[in-house]
């Protein structure tokens, strides 16, 4: 579904100019959940920039869904985002001042989905993000920081994309509220065959994935299967002092 | 995007920043109220100053002695002082085709008395057709006819300005008809009041006494001073005015034996002219108080232009997730650009009923009669409209441009 050949990225021009990424290949299948990996500055937000059709690599070729979308225009691009991606981030994911509903929503407005269609579409992929209902008319600013990213999750889902991409979606959050969002995202991968990609620099946070990409200095240094894939809903269970509320909402 | 989630978004952009909306609003209105008020000003003066040209008479044309004056400007030799038009002329021009009608005017100041009380005014001799010529209504008994004056009767009618000097400011609701008055000591029966035209401007009525012509000739002028100090010409349409005017002037310059035009030893004033130099005046204070107002209105566009820049620096990171979710380059612009017309609108609707209730207030001063006209209305709201788009439509192409990695990282 996804294929990345020989994909490379430079910043600026001349004696400023840095290349981020040196020549990035790899494939990933539908409903596979990978976990790019590698220490900050190795070009994880860069590489995701190019797969999430934010940005366009330098040289190379990027197919998607049988498309190439290497050589995008803008508009072109935010028609493939809008289609077939789905973004978490780590931060600033949600309208400020914006119900939750809303918030979700927003993707089927600049989708044109038709108005009826897409309060229920979005309370659909709450329900999969495992938010409870009494929060889907909070704002925004009013949500704990799980709970956001959740919704975020959500957001990222409701327009039945493709693809997941999640940029460091734990890293604003304590280790047992990333267990919740690792367990939502792996429930949506394992129960709905979502295609995952989760970016992190945190080993234990990748380990949740079946794959694992490590990147350093802008290059693949490994890429290989995750025979033991560490899961999320055990793990908070067995967390000390185990919140029931957060545990029955997951299962 | 709908319309509807347009409106939806625009709402919740504005709202969210009250204080900073208000603002940007308020510059807006007092933009399109100052329009609003100042050309309802401007057309109230074009109107009033129209209306009392009009109210002079109809199709008229004033025949002066001496020579010819520019308007509002050069030397005058004040009406009258000249000696060159005659009563014969007076006959002469009623012949000229075109004219329906012609009086001849004798005015000097006199004093006036009753018992108890007098003034000081300008006592004018006319003939009957003068009523028609300029307009006059009569608010007791009736004007002065032709017979009054070949029979030299010591009649008058006076304004209401004079009656209320003589008698009282309660005159004009007594019957004034039969008095008697002097003047210049002569005595003279009251057989007419006239309505109070009102006005302090181009020849009001209210404040001069009228005498039949023949009479005023006779007793007032003296032998050998059979002298007219106007005569009035109505021309039988607007259309007849031109020719009318050529005419008499050809008519008198041969009556008075003078070849060279130049050299004319009386003026003719058209109402027409009078009336157009007159709007030419107030149309151009007009458009200079329009002028005054659109400044505003430009700084209250920059006022705009200023907000929705600040706003574009301020959700960078709100416009990169929009793009990140799916928002087109068109999106985006569209949603800046509502904003910016949403505001002006806003503001444009408030400024014209500002301007309006202030041309209420100032009609209510009494000093002018403002008026909104329908026009000035569209405009405003055109110009706020378009003024929306051209200040919004810089800051929305940049909120359209940003990158989207560029604007999510933005801190
Ligand atoms: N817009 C940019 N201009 C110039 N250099 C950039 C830009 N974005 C990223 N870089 C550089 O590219 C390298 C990789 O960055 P990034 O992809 O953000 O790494 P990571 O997400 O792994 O921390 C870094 O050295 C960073 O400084
Ligand atoms: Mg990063």
């Amino acid at each position: 579904m996804i294929e990345l050949s020989d994909i490379t990225k430079t910043y600026g021009e001349g004696q400023e100019a840095y290349t981020a990424l040196k020549g990035i290949s790899f494939t990933i299948r539908e409903g596979e959940f990978v976990s790019i990996m590698g220490p900050s500055g190795s070009g994880k937000s860069t590489l995701m920039h190019i797969i999430g059709c934010l940005d366009t690599p330098s040289s190379g070729t990027y197919v998607l869904e049988d498309r190439d979308v290497s050589t995008m225009t803008d508009d072109e691009l935010a028609e493939v985002r809008k289609d077939k991606i789905g973004f978490v981030f780590q931060a600033f994911n949600l309208l400020p001042r914006t119900t939750v509903l809303r918030n979700v929503m927003l993707p089927l407005v600049y989708a044109n989905v038709p108005e009826e269609e897409r309060e229920r579409r979005a309370r659909a992929a709450l329900v999969s993000a495992g938010l409870s209902e009494d929060h889907f008319s909070h704002l925004s600013n009013q949500l704990s920081g799980g709970q956001i990213q959740r919704v975020a999750i959500a957001r990222a889902l409701v327009n039945d994309p493709a693809l997941i991409l999640a940029d460091e979606p734990t890293g604003n959050l304590d280790s047992k509220t990333s267990l919740v969002v690792l367990g939502t995202l792996q429930k949506l991968n394992r129960a709905h065959g979502r295609t995952i990609v989760l970016i992190t620099h945190e080993p234990d946070i990748a380990e949740h994935a079946d794959r694992l990409i490590r990147l350093r200095d802008g290059r693949v240094v490994a890429d290989e299967k995750n025979p033991t894939p560490r899961d999320a809903t055990q793990e908070t269970k067995l967390y000390d002092g185990t919140d029931e509320s957060v545990t029955n909402k997951l299962s | 995007m709908t319309t509807n989630d347009l409106v939806d978004e625009t709402y919740a952009a504005l709202s969210a920043n009250k204080v900073r909306s208000g603002l940007t609003i308020l510059g807006i209105v007092i933009g399109i109220a100052s329009v609003i008020a100042l050309t309802a000003i401007g057309q109230g003066a074009q109107n009033t100053i129209s209306n009392s040209i009009n109210s002079l008479g109809s199709n008229l044309l004033e025949v002066m002695p001496g020579a010819a004056r520019t308007f509002g400007f050069g030397a005058s030799g004040g009406r009258g002082s000249a000696k060159s038009l005659t009563p014969s002329d007076e006959i002469a021009i009623a012949g000229v085709s075109n004219v329906s009608l012609v009086s001849g005017e004798y005015a000097a100041r006199y004093q006036i008395a009753v018992a108890g009380a007098n003034t000081n005014t300008t006592v004018d001799g006319v003939n009957g057709s003068y009523a028609t010529i300029r307009n006059i209504t009569m608010a007791q008994g009736s004007f002065l006819n032709d017979v009054e004056s070949q029979s030299l009767q010591k009649v008058a009618v006076i304004g209401s300005t004079v009656a209320t000097d003589l008698w009282g400011p309660n005159a004009t609701s007594t019957n004034l008809v039969g008095d008697k008055i002097r003047i210049n000591n002569l005595l003279f029966t009251v057989i007419g009041l006239m309505s109070t035209k009102g006005g302090s401007g181009f020849g009001s009525q209210d404040n001069e006494v009228f005498i039949p012509l023949g009479t005023a000739l006779q007793y007032f002028a003296g032998e050998g001073n059979q002298y007219l100090s106007t005569i009035d010409i109505q021309a039988a349409s607007q259309q007849s005015m031109t020719q009318v005017q050529n005419d008499v002037t050809a008519l008198l310059l041969s009556r008075h034996g003078i070849s060279d035009p130049t050299k004319a030893d009386f003026s003719i004033l058209n109402q027409q002219d009078l009336v157009s130099a007159a709007s030419s005046v107030t149309s151009t204070f007009t458009t200079l108080l329009a002028a005054v107002a659109g400044i505003s209105l430009i700084v209250g566009g920059i006022g705009i232009m200023n907000m929705m820049l600040t706003n574009v620096t301020e959700r960078m990171r709100e416009i990169g997730l929009r793009k990140a979710i799916g928002a087109t380059r068109a999106d985006i612009n569209t949603q800046f650009l509502a904003e910016a017309v949403a505001l002006t609108f806003i503001g444009g609707t408030i400024g014209v009923a500002l301007g309006w209730g202030a041309s209420y207030l100032v009609t209510a001063t009494g000093v002018v009669t403002a008026q909104v006209t329908s026009q000035s209305v569209l405009l405003a709201f055109g110009v706020s409209a378009a003024i929306g788009i051209v200040f919004g439509w810089y800051p929305a192409r940049r909120a359209a441009a940003l990158n989207p990695i560029d604007a999510l990282r933005y801190e």
